[in-house]
């Protein structure tokens, strides 16, 4: 293949590339992915914590990660503009107030970071460590998401 | 011609006296009241299933009190309704609240809506549930309460429009709507009656979750079916086994959810729920259960 056509196929690549990647950047639906991503590592952790599931040291750690991971992303996903639309259920308050909304980041991933570093081995020792974490998850849901129905 | 004019002078007169008479404050006796010993520790239970604190407890900085705050009562919340704005008074143990109240004072308030100075009271204080609580906790209650912080600050008056503005015609309603039967008559079990005393009295969960007629008086035939968001957008959810959400949610579910605040799907609880949550979770698990299977044993609807 000549040296023009591979570039005009690269050039097509990326323009294709970053059309999707517009589409999948919207902030509104990256931010709701995230959240979702951070529910289904709620789930097993929750099991645990009711006694539904055995206790397993990996999955929970596995679920901390991912919201510590979360928590260090989902801040930068409210850009002016973003306010509406895409079925977000953000709340006007995060850009009213968005040093609370940081306020909030911090806590989740503060109680996030200690439980990692506490390493629990059992349930017993879990439950006094994850309960701080999930309590964060409703201090910011209660002043900066609204549920639609 | 005389006499006509003097009938319906009469007659003005015996419709006036009925209705003075129908409307006239009903004050329990003060020898209606057991003897019971009050216990501190059983009224705070009162107090978080009750939910005073949602109420009563004074915003900070605009927003709903948290942790402790939740103990200073000195009231000054809002509710904007339909018949205008009403402004939750202090109840603190302060003189500009509760304090000096009898015992008999504060059973008349929560359980026959009238105050110690004989005025009805507006059903926005949830009475209507509260008088279907067993005595002993509203006496256990009392003495939780006069333990928290005395708050100084009268709060001013409702903002209400004619003729809601009128005190005495509550009495008139509360003739027909203030009943202190339980909605659901037969429970099988203790562990039903002990979730149907916390659903129906203390709890109050019909105020948000039952939908109500025209003057406001909840539809027991519609009991804890959903309504319309007393405060904004959006329906309160039905909590019968026939609602969408709590349908598929078995007993276990539904105690996780009042202890935790999450669903079964790990989604959090959201809007007015979050305070009533919050004061559930200080409950006993097995006060929890009784609510869930109460609910789980409801008609589907
Ligand atoms: C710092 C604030 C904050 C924290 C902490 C937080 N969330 Fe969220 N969450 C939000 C916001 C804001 C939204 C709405 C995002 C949107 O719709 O644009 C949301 C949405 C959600 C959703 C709905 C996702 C969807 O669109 O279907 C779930 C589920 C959720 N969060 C679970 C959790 C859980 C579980 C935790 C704790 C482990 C948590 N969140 C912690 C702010 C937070
Ligand atoms: C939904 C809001 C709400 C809740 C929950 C609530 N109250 Fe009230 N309460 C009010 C309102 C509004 C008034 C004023 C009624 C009036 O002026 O007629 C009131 C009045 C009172 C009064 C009379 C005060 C006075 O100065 O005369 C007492 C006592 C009281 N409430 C106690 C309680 C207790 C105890 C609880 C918890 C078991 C409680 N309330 C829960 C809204 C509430
Ligand atoms: C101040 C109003 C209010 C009171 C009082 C109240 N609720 Fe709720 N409840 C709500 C609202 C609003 C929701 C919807 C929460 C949401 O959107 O996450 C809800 C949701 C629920 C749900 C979950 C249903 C679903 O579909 O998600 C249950 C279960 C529930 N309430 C039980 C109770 C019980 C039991 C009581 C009494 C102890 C009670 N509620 C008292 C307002 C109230």
């Amino acid at each position: 293949m000549s040296g023009p056509t591979l570039r005009t196929l690269f050039l097509a690549a990326t323009l294709a590339f970053s059309a999707h990647a517009i589409a999948d950047d919207d902030p509104r639906i990256e931010r709701q992915d995230l959240m979702k991503s951070v529910r289904e590592a709620a789930k097993p952790v929750g099991q645990m914590m009711r006694g539904d599931m055995d206790f397993d040291a990996d999955t929970l750690m596995s679920s901390l990660e991912t919201w510590l991971d979360v928590s260090t992303k989902f801040g930068g996903l409210f850009p002016p503009g973003s306010e509406s639309g895409e079925e977000t259920e953000a709340a006007p308050a995060i850009w009213t107030d968005r040093e609370g909304f940081d306020k909030a980041l911090a806590e989740w991933q503060t109680a996030t970071q200690a439980a990692i570093d506490a390493k629990p081995a059992s349930l017993e020792e879990a439950r006094p460590i994850v309960g701080p974490v999930f309590n964060t998850c409703k201090g910011c849901h209660d002043n900066y998401r609204i549920e639609e129905e | 011609m005389r006499r006509p004019a003097i009938v319906a002078v009469a007659l003005v007169a015996v419709v006036l006296v009925t209705a003075w008479w129908l409307t006239s404050p009903q004050r329990m006796a003060a020898d209606s009241l057991p003897a019971h010993t009050p216990d501190v520790a059983a009224g705070e239970q009162v107090f978080w299933v009750g939910g005073c604190a949602s109420c009563h407890a004074s915003p900070v900085d605009g927003r709903r009190a948290k942790g402790e705050d939740k103990l200073r009562l000195g009231g000054g919340l809002e509710l904007d309704t339909p018949f205008g704005v009403f402004r939750v008074p202090n109840i603190s143990p302060h003189a500009d609240g509760i304090g000096g109240w009898s015992t008999l004072d504060f059973v008349n308030a929560m359980q026959a809506g009238v105050s110690p100075n004989g005025r009805h009271y507006y059903p926005s204080f949830p009475y209507t549930s509260y008088a279907k609580m067993r005595v002993e906790d509203v006496i256990d209650l009392k003495a939780f309460i006069d333990t928290l912080p005395a708050v100084e600050g009268l709060v001013a008056d409702h903002s209400l429009g004619f003729p809601w503005s009128v005190r005495r015609g509550i009495g008139l309603w509360k003739r027909r709507y203030l009943d202190t039967g339980f909605v659901m008559a037969d429970m099988d079990s203790e562990q039903l009656e002990r979730g149907r005393e916390l659903v129906e009295g203390a709890g109050h969960c019909g105020e948000c979750h039952t939908p109500r007629d025209g003057f406001g008086g909840l539809l027991a035939d519609q009991w804890l079916v959903g309504a319309p968001n007393p405060d904004g957008a959006g329906r309160v959810p039905n909590i019968t086994p026939g609602g969408k959400a709590v349908g598929d949610w078995s007993v276990s579910d539904i105690a996780y959810y009042l202890e935790s605040g999450f669903t079964p799907d790990f989604d959090t609880v959201g809007g007015s729920m979050v305070a009533v949550q919050e004061n559930l979770a200080k409950l006993p698990k097995s006060d929890l259960d009784s609510i869930a299977a109460y609910l789980k044993s409801l008609p589907a609807r």
